[in-house]
């Protein structure tokens, strides 16, 4: 018998090498395959979506965006945690376990608060302002569902967004002092978490921008979910994040896609896979299925060709 | 127990010289199936010098200097050959049965590795502050604030620089230290024994699950 404690590898023939010249060969291939892979062909860039850009093409989606955060209709108005207490996304008893630990308030955060920071450039927004903080929540509610329900038939004039004639109080000034603020490029700012104007943190800018303009955006690049999205690189030859294969593939299946808590389902799924890859040498029968696939056959070839006895019997083979 | 004697011991065991600079392998670990590990380790150091390079100059470097830009490519190009190269080896791996004889955690850890290049490299993607990072980022939320994992919040940019700049990457420097490790000192898993061999003590697993 083998003494166990000799790692049985020690059975076979060695050959000498030379460890360190191998890996620095490699380094040395990878690192050239980098450099000379960057300087010919670069790497994928899709501008990003500016505030000042969806404000300009399209101020009927802005305001509409706007309009769903002031009135309380939005998505992250309605969404629940971890970023308020609404219930519109919540997908999990785990959501709801974790908490509002990102608090966010659309209606202050992305419509008041910005406003009252254009007030001091555009005094018409201040008078548009106190007209609205004068009047009661139920007006303001008014107010606001008339001029929400008046988009859907809203044009653009000469940059203004022009609706039917209605009683929508300081709504319609208010909504305009928000896209010139959104247009002039300032608005991203006033969107700044940070209590000490030291930047780092883009969430509110991109739950203002994640409903309609960047769905729209990411539409026309063939980016959705249910287009394989995430692995995605435009329409550039370049490899996107291929690794990310099967968690895209799984949001492919109708019943996922279409569920409403698809996401976590995904992902759950995804890592369930990962949880059987992981612990395969502890899994009956899939810590054997090498053995079965034979595919070892070819890695070893050269070896099986020199050990591999002629078959006298059926017995002798394993 | 004496802490210092422990880790004189261990540290002996696993520093020696013959662990990490061995001067032959065995006869069935040639070839280019055999460089894969390797390839991708190295592609890893490239991912870090490429990354401290960009680190060093702070995160909007690449969207206003043509050399971050270029560094932004060595970086883009090494990540693609780390999983490239990755999943080969995990294939190859995988279909020698590479748990066999003792192994399974090297596999364990080699495939926690992949667990973690995953956030690492998708922490990397929301760096990127283009189309692609804003749609990334506001498409993941969902699922993660869904599996009660909002702390990781892709939306702050702050955050995921720092995740992808040290933690992510300490934490899968380590995983594929100890992988390292644990292939050395467990050495190379042979094959399945050949035709006609009758393997004294061992099963036909080659000794993985030898009384099982």
């Amino acid at each position: 018998m083998p003494d166990p404690k000799i790692d049985f590898t020690h059975r076979y023939k060695y050959v000498p090498s030379d460890f360190i010249k191998h890996l620095a060969t490699t380094t040395l291939v990878i690192a050239v395959l980098a450099v000379a892979l960057s300087a010919a062909f670069r790497e994928p860039v899709r501008p990003a979506l500016k505030i000042s850009t969806v404000a300009t093409q399209n101020p009927v989606l802005f305001e509409k965006v706007a309009m769903g955060d002031l009135n309380g209709t939005g998505q992250i108005a309605t969404y629940g945690p971890p970023y308020n207490g609404g219930t519109g996304s919540v997908q999990s008893p785990m959501q709801r376990i974790v908490g509002v630990i990102h608090p966010v308030n659309p209606k202050v955060d992305f419509i008041l608060k910005p406003l009252r920071m254009a007030a001091s450039l555009n005094p018409s927004v201040g008078a548009a302002l106190r007209v609205w903080d004068a009047a009661p929540a139920a007006r303001q509610q008014v107010w606001a569902s008339r001029y929400q329900a008046a988009l859907a038939h809203a044009r653009t004039v000469n940059g203004r967004v022009v609706v039917p004639h209605g009683a929508y109080g300081p709504v319609p000034m208010m909504m305009q002092g928000l896209l010139e603020l959104g247009r002039s490029g300032l608005m991203t700012g006033a969107l700044d978490r940070s209590p000490a104007d030291y930047q780092f943190d883009n969430m509110n800018a991109l739950l203002f921008l994640q409903g309609a303009p960047l769905h729209n955006a990411a539409s026309r690049l063939e980016l959705l979910g249910n287009q394989w999205g995430i692995i995605h690189e435009e329409n550039a030859p370049y490899p996107g994040p291929w690794w990310m294969t099967i968690v895209t593939a799984i949001y492919q299946i109708p019943f996922i896609s279409h569920a409403s808590s698809g996401d976590a389902m995904a992902l759950a799924i995804g890592m369930l896979l990962f949880l059987i890859l992981m612990f395969a040498p502890w899994i009956p029968g899939i810590n054997r299925l090498p053995h079965h696939l034979g595919v070892y056959r070819l890695i070893w070839k050269d070896y099986y060709r020199d050990h591999d006895q002629p078959k006298p019997s059926a017995e002798a083979s394993p | 127990m004496n802490w210092t004697d422990y880790l004189r011991g261990k540290m002996g065991q696993l520093f020696s010289v013959d662990v990490w600079l061995p001067r032959d392998l065995p006869e069935y670990a040639f070839g280019v199936l055999y460089t894969l590990g390797s390839l991708t380790a190295s592609s890893f150091v490239v991912l870090v010098v490429s990354g401290v390079v960009m680190a060093a100059n702070g995160p909007q470097w690449w969207t206003v200097s043509a050399i971050g830009f270029f560094f932004r490519g060595i970086h883009f190009w090494s990540v693609q050959a780390f999983f490239f190269f990755m999943i080969l080896h995990l294939l190859r791996v995988f279909f020698s049965g590479a748990w066999r004889g003792g192994r399974e955690r090297t596999w364990l850890l080699g495939t926690l590795s992949l667990l973690i290049a995953v956030p690492t490299a998708f922490t990397g993607y929301l760096m990127r502050g283009d189309f692609y990072s804003q749609w990334n980022a506001v498409q993941a939320k969902d699922g993660l604030n869904a599996l009660g994992l909002a702390w990781f919040n892709v939306l702050n940019a702050g955050q995921m620089y720092g995740l992808h700049v040290v933690v992510l990457p300490l934490i899968l420097g380590l995983l594929i230290m100890l992988h390292i490790i644990l292939i050395r000192v467990k050495g190379v898993v042979p094959p399945y024994p050949s035709r006609g061999e009758t393997p004294v003590g061992l099963d036909e697993e080659g000794a993985h699950d030898a009384g099982s």
